[in-house]
C-alpha cells in the first residue's frame, strides 16, 4: 500500500513536482559536471602545466645553476659545477616512471659563429622538444637524439645569420669546430631564440667534456604531493646532487589547483542552496494543498510519522530521479566543458553518480522542511473547513 | 453492563467561547443516538472530542473504557485508528485515490491492508461496480457510501457521523440512511449529528444541545 500511495501522490502532483524535478535535475547536472571536472581537473591541469616546461632540475650540489638555466648565458663551467652524465642519467633511468614525461641533460658553452659569440646548448633534442612543448618549430622537424650533424637555431640567431632549414653553419669553440646543418628554427619567445641547440655529444666534443653535463631537467606530471614525493626519492638516490622542483611552476600549479577546488566547492554549495530553495518553495505550496488530506489521514488514525514517511519518500524519489537525470546530463556537460576549457575529453567518474544522487536526495529532504508544518495540523480544524 | 460511552460534566472552551458546558450522558453499546440542536450548540465539538480529534477543557469522555481526555497525541492517534469510524458531511475522500484505495487507506493506518476486505466493504454499500473510480467520478451519495465503507473497514466500536446526509439529495439520503439502519440492526453503536428531525426519529435516542448544554434527551416513540 505504501508504494501504491506513493505512486498516486507522485502522479497527482506531477505538475508541481515537475517544477521541483527540473530544479533538482538542473542542479544535479551542474554539480555532476563540476564534480567530474574536479576529479579530472588535477590531471588536466598538470598536463597543462607541463606546457610550461621542466618542473624538476638536477644540478651539482652548491651550483648556482638550476631552475632557470636556460635563461642565462653561462661560460663552460669548471669541473666542480659539472656532473657525471652516466651516474646521473643512469639513476634517472632507474627512477623512470610513467609520470616522467621527459628528461634531458644540458651542457652549455659559449661558442662562436664566425666572430659572434653564441650560446650552444648540448642536450637530447628529442627530449628537449618534449620539455618545451610551447616551442614552435617552423620547419616541422621531428628532432632526433642520434643526429649529430643537425641543429636547431633560435629565431633571432636564424635572423642574424640568415639561416633557414637546410642552411649550413660552423660552430667553433677554442680550437674545435663542428659543421652542422640547420634542421629547423625555434620560435620560443624567450632566451632560446638566441641559442643554438645540438645533441649533447656535439657540445661535449667541442668543449672536450666527454661524459660531463651541467644539469638535467625533467618534466614530471602528477599532483604537487606526487611530484614532491618523486623529487624526494630521486634526491635520496643522488647524494651530492641538488634535486629540486622548479618552485614557481610548482607553486603556481598548487595555487591554481587550490583555487579551482575552492571555486568548484563554492559553486557546488551555492547550487545546492539554490536547489534547496526551489524545492522548498514547491514543497511549501504542496504543504498548503495537502493540509486537508493530512487532516483526514490523521482523523483516520494515521500517525504523523507514518504520514511524513509518505511525503519524505516522495521528495526522496524526487531527489533520486532528479539526481540521476542530472548525473547523466552532467557527464555530457562535463564533456562539453572539458573540450571547451581544456581541449580534451573528460573521463566520466562513476563515483560522482552516487555522490550527486545522495546530495540531491539530501537537498530535496532539506527543501521538504515546510512539510514539517503538516505535523501541527489539527484535523478537527482542517475538516471543519477552516 | 458498562456503557460504551460515558460523558461526565464535559466542558470545551475556545478562548472566551464555551462550546460545551457540563454535558453529561451515556451511550449503551448498539445504540443509535441522534445529536441535534441549532448551529453553534456544540454538536460537532462533542463528536470531535468523542472521536479524539479534539480535547476537552475539563470533564470525562470515556469510550470503550478509554478516557479520551487523558490521551496524548500518539494515544489519540491509536484511539482513532482502532475505535472510531468517522463519516463526515463533506465525505472527505482523498481525491487522487480510487474508492477501493480510500477504504484501504483506513486499513493502512490501522494495521495492514487487505484488498479483499476493502472490496467486500464497498460491495456491501452497493459500490461493487465503482471500486476503481476516483471520487470525482462518483456522485455525492456514492462518495458518502465510500466514506461509510471506510468507517466500517476496521470494525470500530463507535461510528461518529457528522451530518452524513447534509450534502445529499433525497434519493441518496435514503440510500445512506438505509445503510445506517442496517449497521444499527447489526449492533453497531452510532452517534449521528443531524439537523433533520426525520433522521433524528430513526435513532433510539435524541440528545438536544443548546448553547453547549444538554437541552433534552428523548427516546424514540
Amino acid at each position: 500500500m505504501f508504494g501504491r500511495l506513493l505512486w498516486k501522490m507522485l502522479r497527482s502532483n506531477r505538475g508541481r513536482l515537475a517544477v521541483a524535478l527540473v530544479a533538482v535535475a538542473s542542479g544535479a547536472t551542474v554539480i555532476s559536471a563540476l564534480l567530474n571536472l574536479q576529479f579530472d581537473i588535477e590531471r588536466k591541469l598538470t598536463q597543462e602545466f607541463r606546457a610550461f616546461g621542466a618542473n624538476v632540475v638536477i644540478s651539482r650540489a652548491g651550483s648556482a645553476e638550476g631552475a632557470d638555466a636556460s635563461q642565462s648565458t653561462p661560460e663552460v663551467r669548471g669541473s666542480p659545477a659539472l656532473m657525471d652524465q652516466a651516474a646521473v642519467l643512469g639513476q634517472v633511468e632507474k627512477m623512470q616512471t610513467p609520470d616522467v614525461v621527459a628528461a634531458a641533460p644540458y651542457l652549455y658553452v659559449v661558442a662562436r659563429v664566425g666572430d659572434v659569440p653564441i650560446v650552444a646548448v648540448g642536450t637530447w633534442l628529442d627530449q628537449a622538444r618534449k620539455l618545451q612543448p610551447t616551442w614552435k618549430l617552423t620547419g616541422g622537424w621531428d628532432p632526433s637524439r642520434a643526429d649529430e650533424g643537425r641543429c636547431l637555431v633560435g629565431r633571432n640567431v636564424a635572423r642574424q645569420f640568415q639561416l633557414a632549414p637546410g642552411s649550413e653553419i660552423e660552430l667553433k669553440y677554442l680550437a674545435n669546430s663542428a659543421h652542422l646543418r640547420v634542421a629547423d628554427v625555434v620560435d620560443a619567445g624567450g632566451a632560446e631564440d638566441n641559442q643554438i641547440f645540438v645533441n649533447l655529444p656535439v657540445v661535449q666534443k667541442l668543449a672536450a667534456l666527454d661524459g660531463r653535463i651541467e644539469l638535467v631537467q625533467l618534466s614530471v606530471s602528477g599532483t604537487g604531493p606526487g611530484i614532491g614525493n618523486y623529487v624526494s626519492r630521486l634526491a635520496s638516490s643522488l647524494p651530492g646532487y641538488d634535486v629540486r622542483p622548479v618552485r614557481q611552476v610548482a607553486e603556481a600549479e598548487g595555487n591554481l589547483l587550490d583555487r579551482t577546488r575552492l571555486l568548484i566547492l563554492s559553486m557546488v554549495v551555492l547550487i545546492l542552496v539554490l536547489t534547496a530553495l526551489c524545492v522548498l518553495a514547491t514543497m511549501a505550496a504542496l504543504a498548503m494543498e495537502r493540509r486537508k488530506n493530512v487532516g483526514l489521514m490523521k482523523a483516520l488514525g494515521g500517525s504523523i510519522s507514518r504520514i511524513m514517511e509518505l511525503f519524505l519518500a516522495e521528495v526522496s524519489v524526487l531527489g533520486a530521479v532528479g539526481g540521476l537525470i542530472g548525473c547523466i546530463a552532467g557527464v555530457a556537460l562535463a564533456e562539453w566543458m572539458g573540450r571547451r576549457v581544456f581541449g580534451t575529453s573528460i573521463t566520466p567518474r562513476w563515483d560522482v553518480f552516487p555522490l550527486t544522487i545522495a546530495m540531491m536526495v539530501g537537498v530535496a529532504l532539506a527543501g521538504a522542511l515546510p512539510l514539517r508544518l503538516l505535523g501541527k495540523i489539527r484535523p478537527a480544524v482542517i475538516l471543519r473547513g477552516e | 453492563m458498562a456503557a460504551l460511552v460515558q460523558i461526565e460534566n464535559l466542558r470545551k472552551e475556545f478562548g472566551n467561547v464555551r462550546a460545551l458546558d457540563g454535558v453529561t450522558f451515556t451511550v449503551e453499546a448498539g445504540e443509535w443516538i441522534a445529536i441535534m440542536g441549532p448551529s453553534g450548540s456544540g454538536k460537532t465539538t462533542l463528536i470531535n472530542i468523542l472521536g479524539g480529534l479534539d480535547s476537552p477543557t475539563s470533564g470525562k469522555a470515556v469510550v470503550d473504557g478509554t478516557d479520551v481526555a487523558r490521551l496524548d497525541e500518539a494515544g489519540l492517534t491509536r484511539f482513532r485508528a482502532e475505535k472510531i469510524g468517522f463519516v463526515f458531511q463533506q465525505f472527505h475522500l482523498v481525491s487522487y485515490l480510487t474508492a477501493l484505495e480510500n477504504v484501504m487507506l483506513a486499513q493502512y493506518f490501522h494495521s495492514t491492508t487487505d484488498e479483499g476486505e476493502a472490496r467486500a466493504a464497498l460491495e456491501r454499500v452497493g459500490l461493487a461496480d465503482r471500486i476503481d473510480h476516483l471520487p470525482s467520478e462518483l456522485s455525492g451519495g456514492e462518495q458518502q457510501r465510500v466514506a461509510v465503507a471506510r468507517a466500517l473497514i476496521n470494525q470500530p466500536k463507535l461510528i461518529l457521523a457528522d451530518e452524513p446526509t447534509g450534502n445529499l439529495d433525497e434519493a441518496n439520503e435514503e440510500i445512506v440512511l438505509r445503510l445506517f439502519r442496517e449497521l444499527h440492526a447489526e449492533g453497531h453503536t452510532i452517534l449521528m449529528v443531524t439537523h433533520a428531525h426525520s433522521i433524528g426519529q430513526l435513532a433510539d435516542r435524541r440528545i438536544d444541545l443548546a448553547h453547549g448544554r444538554l437541552a433534552q434527551v428523548k427516546l424514540r416513540v
